[in-house]
């Protein structure tokens, strides 16, 4: 019984290890790659590690374009995030506190508009912001980043604020305060975990949105990083050694804000997901 | 319950609906309207043309390949990546060694940016640098790599294995939540019972996440048939419209040859199958839980 138990154990150990090896050898690589020097070939078959890496391809690839790029995409991330969880939790606090049947009507509405495509709106919307003067702008992108993260964010913010007790609101009701404040002064400290989760979900999508971004930016001094990068794998044909660069430096500032804020995140993602 | 102040409740609710209304349901009506006016870069003046395009698309012999190729991209990944999701999450679930750190890093593909994921398996399916024909070369499966992307037969089985790559954690991170939310009690009692693991799987694992994993496979349908950075970045839709879906042809006709009264028509076609998808799933779900009710 025990023999087989541990013969168990040791194979599910070893199914383990062959996921994080699927999982991580494509990152592995990117990163290897990334630190080759240029006239290090490409050998069959291919060597892990190169003989002496070097950051040279980082230093190449971080050329002002991608600084431009990469600062574009902060403006445009952090304004969305911003007003996205503002907005999303103002409105899921009213849609888990007051009973109205219009609120409920909005709120489906906001359920079904997650349903939209963006492929199958974006022209309407490109024709809108071309007759109001802001394509090629980053407000452009805001708005509409703003547009397709708030029904999610709602959601994420209607499983966090359902689950807070109305106790607390009566009682400050008692106590005389108005809704106002009872909102600003109780609520959004004690929602700080379900902001944080919200937040952090609205930064992944943001800062690789590509389709927006790639159809509203014109010119290299309002594209965000995804449409620069699309664009280096044209300008720099097969010289991956900088495009895995450049991909790793893509993807570094969300991979250490998901670390350092992962638990809040997955325990805010989840709770909504699972209760569905 | 509190006080309604409904000064308050419109000026939260306010931006939400204002957003809504202007950028997500008026662009809607705008794209149906959209598909029966032709308009191209030769000729911007609207020229209202009834049904014309959806005639012109159903007859090119184009739209059945992007409802196939949606399709078979669609139901593939959602499929293998909740599949392997959900086996991930049982082997998360277990008191293995190394499994808290897994826990960790098992989410950096879902992170990963999609142009990046794209870009970085585009690098790995290249058919002369590329660490999978490296391999397949290096252990004699191949003699000279094989084209992943270039070729009809493999390159949608190339993209969809890149999409899940990206996609399963995600999974993964709902089912391993539900998991834990499963009645320990009921899964003792049936080991006491004597029924064996894959028994517990189906009989007590599996009923109590039932309405997790139908939302969550909703969820990812709608996700993946509106997912356009994956495919856009490996293919561009290639090789001759094998891997065409959607949104990628909604791009190209749109932006790509500014026919935006053809690509509109193919929006509206698109929510069409997306609603049909969806209201299968509702339909499969009602049925499978009558029979239960009925057993």
């Amino acid at each position: 019984m025990t023999a087989r138990f541990n013969l168990q154990r040791v194979l599910l150990t070893v199914l383990l290890l062959f996921v994080a090896a699927i999982v991580l050898l494509p990152f592995f690589w990117m990163i290897s790659v990334s630190l080759k020097p240029a006239t290090e070939p490409f050998s069959i078959p291919a060597k892990l590690w190169p003989d002496a890496p070097t950051f040279a391809n980082y230093i190449t690839a971080f050329r002002p374009e991608f600084r431009t790029y990469f600062v574009n995409s902060m403006i445009v991330s952090g304004a969305t995030v911003a007003i996205t969880v503002t907005f999303g939790t103002l409105a899921a606090y009213c849609f888990t506190r007051f009973q109205l049947n219009v609120l409920s009507l909005i709120l489906g509405l906001v359920v079904l508009a997650q349903m939209f495509p963006h492929a199958a709106i974006i022209i309407p919307i490109y024709k809108m912001m071309k007759n109001a003067g802001l394509l090629n702008t980053r407000l452009s992108l805001i708005i509409a980043y703003v547009t397709v993260t708030l029904p999610v964010a709602i959601w994420m913010m209607h499983g966090f604020l359902a689950k807070l007790p109305i106790t607390l609101e009566e009682a400050a009701a008692v106590d005389g305060a108005g809704p106002l404040r009872t909102f600003f002064d109780i609520i959004v400290p004690l929602s700080r975990p379900g902001i944080v989760a919200t937040s952090v979900y609205v930064l992944i999508v943001t800062w690789q949105e590509f389709l927006f971004a790639l159809s509203f930016t014109s010119t290299k001094e309002m594209r965000t990083l995804p449409v620069g990068m699309n664009d280096f794998i044209g300008q720099y044909g097969i010289r991956y050694g900088e495009l895995m660069a450049s991909s790793v430096m893509v993807s570094l500032p969300i991979v250490l804000v998901f670390f350092i804020l992962q638990r809040q995140f997955v325990a805010g993602l989840t709770a909504g997901a699972v209760k569905g | 319950m509190i006080k309604t102040d409904k000064w308050m409740i419109w000026a939260f609710v306010g931006p939400t609906v204002l957003l809504l209304a202007v950028m997500m349901y008026y662009p809607m009506i705008g794209t149906l309207i959209e598909s029966f006016y032709s308009t191209s870069f030769i000729n911007p003046k609207p020229e209202f043309v009834g049904f014309s395009l959806y005639n012109k698309i159903f007859s090119s012999g184009n739209f059945g390949i992007v409802v196939r190729n949606s399709l078979a991209w669609t139901i593939g990944v959602v499929f293998l990546q909740n599949l392997i999701g959900f086996g991930v999450a049982l082997l998360l679930n277990q008191r293995l060694p190394g499994q808290g750190i897994m826990r960790a890093l098992i989410l950096l593909p879902w992170i990963l940016p999609g142009v990046v994921a794209a870009i970085l398996w585009r690098f790995m399916y290249d058919p002369q640098l590329g660490i999978i024909n490296s391999f397949l070369i290096g252990t004699g499966l191949s003699n000279t790599g094989i084209a992943w992307l270039a070729q009809e037969s493999t390159a949608m089985i190339a993209v969809i294995i890149a999409a899940v790559w990206k996609g399963f954690p995600f999974s993964t991170l709902v089912f391993l939540a539900a998991l834990q939310n499963v009645d320990r009690e009921q899964i003792e009692a049936a080991t006491v019972d004597g029924a064996s693991a894959l028994r517990r799987l189906f009989d007590v694992v599996l009923p109590a996440m039932r309405k997790v994993i139908v939302v969550n496979v909703i969820l990812t349908t709608i996700l993946t048939f509106n997912y356009f950075d994956m495919i856009w970045i490996l293919t561009r839709g290639g090789p001759r419209d094998a891997t065409h879906i959607f949104p990628t042809k909604i791009y190209q006709v749109g932006f790509g040859q500014f026919r935006f009264g053809e690509a509109a028509t193919y929006g509206v076609l698109s929510v069409l199958m997306l609603s049909v998808l969806v209201a299968f799933y509702f339909i499969a779900q009602g049925s499978g839980r009558n029979k239960r009710a009925k057993a």
